[in-house]
């Protein structure tokens, strides 16, 4: 694959996630937010597969893979097992409404552009040009965590950051050590698992997986 | 040999945690036993060999343990000892009270013992990516110990545990990451460029400026872990809603693994950017957390409560000395470590074995404790008296320390401000914890005997707190004087 070809792929990417974050901040239905959470992961690991292959280098290609086998099939198809267990489908009653938050999110995009004005001399190469998109993601993963009130939003949210700083990996450094990688990878798998007894527990406790239940403690 | 002890100290936890899983309490109790037996020898034996010949590198490169990182080892370990100690006592009054299932204490003992093997791993991690893992690890496994009771108050303190602590530690990845973008430039793009050791050495040719970012968002990270103010929220629910053994280890020593990690941030911040940014950072947020923790200690109603909110305090001043700097405040943050590790464990347990007497942790309904409780009642009022800096105790000692030491190194006003929201704290302590001791308990609470065991378990802990107070033993000094030496920016 050649550098031009590897550029445009990257570009597409970020502008795909950048697209996909705006819907997903502005979506009610939880089951639509798996398939963007899902869409942004794939598009992320598409984007180092290509920089990966043009460089020659392995381990960004390999890095690719698994941000596409754990972010893009693994975490969704979870989440999508738990929203099938879950009464709860849709989000009701968020903290901020679909058109306040696309507000939010469209500003979020202009901030992120601005922010990352000054990015020369980091040492990413071509592969920073998407760390727009990457600053943009983490502010919309924080946006859905901090509006909903629902779990699985809220864990959807956190994914959606998660993915986030994994792509200004990819942006400025073209990608953490693998087996960094490998680790925060891992670790996610675990915070998934964690959540999946958690919320059978928040199920046989209050018969639902909303935090509306969750404001007890004080002080 | 390296290579033998790390195995035993972190290998043996998560076999013992799979054996453990499915058994009774009895069984679980033993197999955790032997389990940690063995981890002891594994993590006390590198710690051993750090303190004489640091550092201690093996596995390729990735275990290096210096004198900071065997100094966490063993103050890890003293905290988890004390706290599986206390949980056989603790599971069986919860059984009988039909407060948790029978197949829970297997379950309770696996998922300890896999929080215990990835505390112990931070310390042995060189690679500050590596050390990220570990801690996210931690914060994953004990999620589920928080919310271990299913109680809608327990669940919804894991949650917030869960979701608060995630995005923490997700900034401190990025933070993590901008260490490894201000240094491939200079190292190339090599896992080795994210060990510590590696940006020690190579510290005037990190970029400067991507290190004061990378600094500030490992600060809001950690802070997190760490319980600074204004990133504690999570941690009074956390640490009130575990299980009471689970609590002294989330409060001794979770806390202070953390705080590991930001020091050594911290170092590489110092040495690479020079004096000031990163000291000054620390010393901000350490005060600000004494400051947020005051008026909760003040008005507290519940007893685990008030000992989260203690927590918060001295993680502040822990934050403060490593701010300050110098070899006093230095020695003063490292026994600080230990001492506050064991008698805030210790005030832990006996506070959970005196809510399961009382059936309550309101402060209100608890009277008479020294009567009704002769071993967890006296435990608990010397522990948090002690916590508190009553002397003669190491925790005293080490706050006088901390604070001369940064009255030395010209922070005058921020140690005159410590000194004085250390006082109020101790006093606010004191005013919850007196009433409690004496007075009369109500007439429906059990009169329980004493128990040798018991006593025992509280003593031996508080004992060594004061005795450290009073005289340092050889071999102490010799570990306290290798940590130091890191702390204060060497890197072997």
């Amino acid at each position: 694959m050649t550098q031009e070809l590897a550029l445009r792929v990257v570009d597409i990417a970020a502008a795909g996630i950048v697209l996909l974050g705006v819907w997903l901040a502005i979506t009610r239905s939880i089951g639509e937010a798996t398939w963007l959470l899902t869409g942004q992961s794939l598009l992320m690991g598409a984007a180092a597969l290509a920089v990966g292959a043009a460089r020659g280098s392995v381990e960004l290609m390999l890095g690719g893979v698994l941000a596409i086998a754990v972010r893009g099939i693994v975490l969704p198809v979870v989440v999508r097992r738990l929203l099938r267990d879950s009464p709860v489908r849709h989000e009701r009653h968020a903290y901020l409404g679909a058109r306040a938050s696309a507000v939010v999110a469209v500003a979020i995009v202009f901030v992120a552009a601005l922010a990352v004005d000054g990015t020369a001399g980091l040492p990413g190469g071509s592969s920073i040009r998407a760390l727009p998109a990457a600053v943009a993601e983490v502010l919309t993963g924080l946006l859905v965590i901090t509006t909903r009130r629902k779990s699985l939003s809220m864990i959807i949210g956190l994914l959606v950051f998660e993915n986030g700083i994994t792509l200004a990996a990819f942006a400025i450094t073209a990608g953490m050590p693998l087996v960094v990688e490998l680790g925060v990878s891992f670790d996610l798998l675990i915070v998934m698992v964690v959540v999946q007894v958690h919320a059978r527990r928040m199920l046989t406790t209050f018969g639902s997986l909303s935090t509306d239940r969750l404001r007890s403690l004080r002080g | 040999m390296i290579e033998a002890l790390v195995l035993l100290a972190l290998g043996a936890p998560v076999v013992g945690g799979l054996a453990a899983w499915r058994l009774d309490l009895r069984r679980a109790t033993r197999v955790t036993f032997a389990a940690m037996s063995v981890s002891t020898i594994g993590a006390l034996g590198l710690a051993w060999l750090a303190f004489d010949r640091e550092p201690v590198v093996g596995v390729g490169g990735s275990v290096r343990v210096d004198g900071l990182g065997g100094w966490l080892l063993v103050v890890i370990i003293a905290v988890v000892l004390l706290a599986i100690v206390a949980s056989p006592r603790y599971l069986a009054a919860e059984v009988a009270e039909g407060r948790i299932r029978d197949t829970d204490p297997g379950r309770y003992y696996a998922l300890l013992l896999w929080f215990v093997a990835s505390l112990l791993a931070v310390p042995l991690l060189d690679n500050l990516g590596l050390l990220w893992v570990a801690i996210e690890a931690a914060t994953g496994v004990s999620t589920l110990l928080v919310g271990f009771y299913r109680t809608p108050a327990a669940l919804e303190a894991a949650w917030k545990y869960l979701i608060l602590g995630s995005v923490g530690i997700g900034f401190a990845l990025l933070g993590t990451l901008l260490f490894y973008a201000s240094s491939v430039a200079h190292l190339g793009e090599t896992s080795d460029a994210l060990n510590w050791s590696r940006l020690m050495a190579n510290a005037g040719a990190l970029d400067p400026g991507l290190l004061r970012l990378g600094f500030l968002f490992a600060l809001v990270g950690y802070g997190t872990k760490i319980g600074l103010a204004p990133f504690h929220t999570w941690l009074p629910d956390a640490h009130s809603q575990a299980p009471s053994p689970v609590s002294a280890i989330l409060s001794g020593v979770t806390l202070a693994v953390a705080l590991y990690a930001l020091i050594r941030f911290h170092l590489v911040a110092d040495a690479a950017l020079g004096p000031g940014f990163s000291a000054t950072l620390l010393v901000a947020f350490g005060l600000l957390s004494l400051v947020v923790a005051l008026p909760f200690l003040v008005a507290q109603g519940d007893l685990k409560r008030l000992l989260a909110y203690s927590s918060i305090e001295h993680m502040g001043l822990l934050t403060l000395a490593i701010g300050f700097g110098g070899p006093l405040a230095l020695l003063g943050a490292a026994v600080h470590l230990l001492a506050h590790g064991l008698s805030k464990a210790t005030a832990f347990i006996t506070a959970g074995d005196l809510v399961q007497q009382y059936g309550t942790r309101r402060l209100g309904r608890l009277h008479g404790t020294l009567s009704a409780a002769p071993d967890s009642g006296p435990g608990l009022l010397a522990a948090t008296l002690l916590v508190g800096g009553l002397p003669p105790s190491a925790v005293f000692a080490a706050e006088f320390a901390i604070l001369v030491g940064g009255i030395e190194r010209g922070w005058v006003a921020a140690a005159a401000v410590a000194a004085v929201l250390l006082a109020l704290g101790f006093v606010a302590v004191a005013y919850h914890v007196l009433p409690l001791a004496w007075g009369i308990p109500g007439r429906r609470v059990p009169i329980r005997p004493s128990s040798p065991a018991l006593a025992a378990l509280v003593a031996a802990p508080l004992g060594v707190v004061v005795v450290l107070g009073l005289w340092t033993p050889e071999p102490l000094a010799r570990a306290l004087a290798a940590v130091v030496t890191i702390l204060g920016g060497a890197h072997g």
